[in-house]
């Protein structure tokens, strides 16, 4: 079955490449039928490897080396994208899958033709890579009678959901590569461009909040350490194109409502890209070490890098080619809404290039002087907290401000309400958290930004009531639930990072340990067994006063794969988590004791919330352009409805538009 | 090296937390700076190899006994290279880095400003608000 795979992964190539030069001549139809056969016959190999994960076809060598007959059902199927060559088949599956919903609903026109043809070489580049140097379908000679297992750190449902998503993201942001691309070559870069790749930005870049999200989730609830951010080389490379997407997301509607910009839009949504080409070749090749890199091999990493000069080199001399002669729209005030998103641009982007000369520094540095050093959390925290502090303090001020020119005291004057409630919130964490500073003003920032968001509601309704306000358009919703999210987060991050409470005590039954009022108590341990993995519980019964939890930790041992892994109990309140792990067996003190991380972590729901919050904005926003394109197809439909012999100028013809 | 011999018998119970609670805060700080030697890219406080229990007492018993934290990362620099302490060094190349976003920021603002006046006065008139009803 699995070479079956295999042919329809060879035909998809092919039809990639069809769908690339009938769109680089300009032919939409034949472009757009090409994709939909690539996307199909993609299809087909991805649900024939599936197939091989989910019935444990040992004879697959991909199946043998990261899967087992024991493994929960769900976690097979998940499995299938759990190692690079699954990975890389979902990459092509997803990169096809946009240009095919692409060249459904997308007007038919010369801009559409090239991105179609665009995309259709960034997946023949793509589908290349998985046949000749990442094959998932390659068979082995004698099948082995059970299969090696899969990590078992990834045999869990956050992180089984975080490549498609990080991958809806990375991989959207080809197809806003690829119209931006059109976008230069037809010389078209304006404000329509902008409406049009504007649905795409906002739905990778929302995706990608998501994927990261659950990457951060996971890591606090199975890692043990009580962190979920720890600037480690693989989380910045999926930063990086989160923070160009965010200056993309913002810069795009300037380009869009004020024909603005235009030109740095368009390099925006060419880096999205690259960068995260960019993360998966630093993630695959092993170039930086890292704690959760995998299946590392450094020819492949080169094959990705000259993927990736090629992609860049293209766009680069494109926008070199056309950049200088964008229009430049129309001319505003430094202080106006245009002025306030350049602002927000410069922040952005600032911020993303010291990720990568933070990530890339270790490298260059031993290239260049055989010297070896390490960028950790206390560079990242100390220059990008003031970075984003600052940014963060304008986001009130600038949806308040008008475009093309803004009076700066009314502003003021309407964010007085968020200033006051910033300053008692400042006074509130300075008594809770000890008088820690970026704790303080990570609270206080968080609030005057919701505060100052809903005051921005409360002004853009006042004028009709409760009646205007079932008139906002979903992309103004999107924008205040996200930045309430990014208040909300701001809060829980600073709170959470500057309050934790963390001790490791040695505990064996019987013991009872002390932390911040709360007395835990190691009652005892059992072995209990699941599907693929044995497992150690103990029970450990924290109190304080009348409160009285039973936790619940465990470590799970995974004999197929001969490694360890840490399920942390959590209890939950609206003060934050108390959080216990069993660290390593200490056998020397007592037969059943263990290291035992206990912490407390305030708020840190406010994070994972937060940042769920900023990616149901950017979804609104999405759904906002998607609603606008419906309307048209309706409303050109009836108007072909209406006048019969005329369907061409509603639904131009599809042949050979240019 | 004479007294860290003892310590590696000693790894497993290291982790008792020091008495000063403030003095433990600041140990804690400390070995989220510094690189376990034995381990891909993990602080001392997140890892759970034996030289790193043994790193993680080392840092105590300097907190305990009066060191700064300047002092205890200086120390491991010294002992073990620049590359275990997460925070690249202020001397030689690593000044730049720390300069790097602050430059950039000061540099690129001053760009997009001269850019956004030159615009401005290009077209030379008055500019007014523009009421929201008015952009889409």
């Amino acid at each position: 079955m699995i070479e079956l795979g295999h042919l329809a992964a060879f035909f998809a190539l092919a039809a990639t490449l069809v769908a690339a030069v009938s769109g680089g001549m300009g032919k939409v139809a034949a472009a757009g039928r090409a994709m939909q056969v690539g996307m199909i016959a993609c299809l087909i190999s991805f649900v024939l490897l599936v197939n091989a994960f989910l019935t444990s076809d040992f004879s697959v060598l991909l199946v043998a080396k990261h899967s087992h007959s024991l493994k929960p059902a769900f976690y097979k199927f998940a499995g299938a994208w759990g190692n690079h060559e699954g990975s890389m088949l979902l990459w092509c599956l997803i990169m096809l899958g946009f240009g095919a919903i692409a060249s459904l609903v997308m007007k038919n026109d010369r801009l559409k033709a090239y991105a179609l043809g665009v995309q259709g070489g960034l997946s023949f580049m793509s589908l290349s890579y998985l046949l000749f140097a990442s094959s998932p379908f390659t068979r082995v000679a004698s099948a082995p009678l059970d299969g090696n297992g899969l990590n078992p750190l990834l045999q869990d449902p956050a992180l089984a959901f975080h490549p498609p998503f990080l991958y809806l993201g990375y991989v959207g942001f080809s197809f806003v590569f690829s119209v931006a691309a059109a976008g230069l070559l037809i010389n078209e870069v304006g404000s329509d461009w902008a409406k049009r790749v504007r649905p795409w930005a906002l739905f990778s870049w929302s995706a990608l909040t998501i994927g990261i999200a659950l990457g951060g989730i996971w890591a606090y609830y199975e890692l043990g350490w009580s962190g979920w951010w720890f600037w480690d080389p693989v989380e910045n490379a999926s930063l990086m194109p989160w923070l160009v997407g965010a200056a993309l997301v913002h810069s795009i509607i300037v380009t869009q409502k004020r024909g603005s910009m235009a030109s740095w839009t368009v390099f925006l949504a060419v880096l999205a890209f690259c960068l995260s080409i960019l993360g998966a070749f630093l993630v695959r090749s092993g170039v930086l070490t890292s704690v959760h890199a995998f299946a590392l091999d450094p020819e492949r990493g080169l094959l990705l890098l000259f993927g990736l000069c090629v992609a860049a080199l293209f766009a680069f001399v494109l926008f070199a080619w056309r950049g200088p002669n964008l229009p430049s729209g129309s001319a505003f005030d430094p202080i106006s809404r245009e002025g306030a998103l350049i602002v927000n641009n410069l922040f952005f982007s600032v911020a993303a290039a010291t990720v990568l000369v933070g990530t890339l520094y270790p490298l260059g540095i031993e290239l260049v002087t055989g010297e070896t050093d390490s960028v950790g959390e206390p560079y990242f925290n100390r220059t990008l907290a003031p970075l984003m502090a600052l940014l963060f303090l304008l986001v009130p001020v600038a949806t308040t401000m008008t475009w093309r020119k803004a009076d700066v005291a009314p502003v003021f004057r309407s964010l007085v309400v968020a200033g006051v409630f910033a300053i008692a919130a400042a006074a509130v964490t300075f008594i809770a958290v000890a008088g820690k500073l970026w704790a303080v003003l990570g609270a206080a920032i968080g609030v005057w930004v919701i505060i100052g968001t809903l005051t921005d509601l409360y002004r853009r309704v006042r004028p009709g009531g409760f009646e205007r306000l079932s008139k906002l358009s979903l992309g103004v919703w999107g924008l205040m639930i996200a930045h309430i999210g990014l208040g909300f987060f701001v809060i829980g991050a600073s709170v959470e990072t500057n309050g934790r409470l963390e001790r490791t005590f040695v505990m064996s039954p019987g013991s009872e340990v002390e932390m911040a009022g709360w007395t835990f108590q190691y009652q005892s341990l059992e072995n209990i067994d699941g599907p693929n993995f044995e497992s150690q519980v103990g029970t450990i019964i924290a109190e304080n006063g009348a409160r009285r939890h039973v936790l619940k930790p465990s470590k799970r041992f995974y004999p197929v794969a001969g490694t360890p892994t840490t399920e942390v109990a959590i209890r939950k309140s609206l003060r934050g988590d108390l959080y216990v792990a069993l660290g390593e067996p200490i056998p020397s003190v007592h037969p059943q004791a263990f290291k035992v991380r206990v912490s407390m972590n305030p708020i840190i729901d406010f994070v994972f919330g937060g940042v769920g919050l900023i990616a149901l904005g950017g979804f609104f926003a999405f759904a906002d352009r998607v609603k606008g394109r419906v309307s048209e197809l309706l409303s050109a439909r009836k108007a072909a409805k209406d006048k019969p012999d005329d369907t061409d100028t509603a639904l131009p013809a599809a042949e050979g538009v240019s | 090296m004479k007294f860290l011999l003892p310590l590696i018998f000693l790894g497993a119970l290291s982790d008792a937390a020091l008495e000063d609670p403030k003095q433990e805060q600041r140990a804690q700080e400390i070995m989220r700076e510094i690189r376990c030697v034995s381990c891909e890219n993990e602080p001392i406080s997140n890892s759970n190899s034996e030289i790193a229990a043994d790193m993680r007492h080392q840092v105590r018993l300097q907190v305990q006994n009066g060191a700064s934290n300047k002092d205890v990362r200086d120390w491991f620099a010294e002992k073990y290279g620049d590359v275990v302490i997460f925070r690249p060094s202020t001397t030689g190349f690593g000044i730049l880095i720390w300069l790097f976003p602050f430059m950039l920021l000061a540099g690129a603002g001053y760009g997009v400003w001269k850019m956004v006046i030159a615009k401005k006065s290009e077209q030379g008139t008055t500019l007014t608000p523009l009421p929201e009803d008015q952009v889409e």
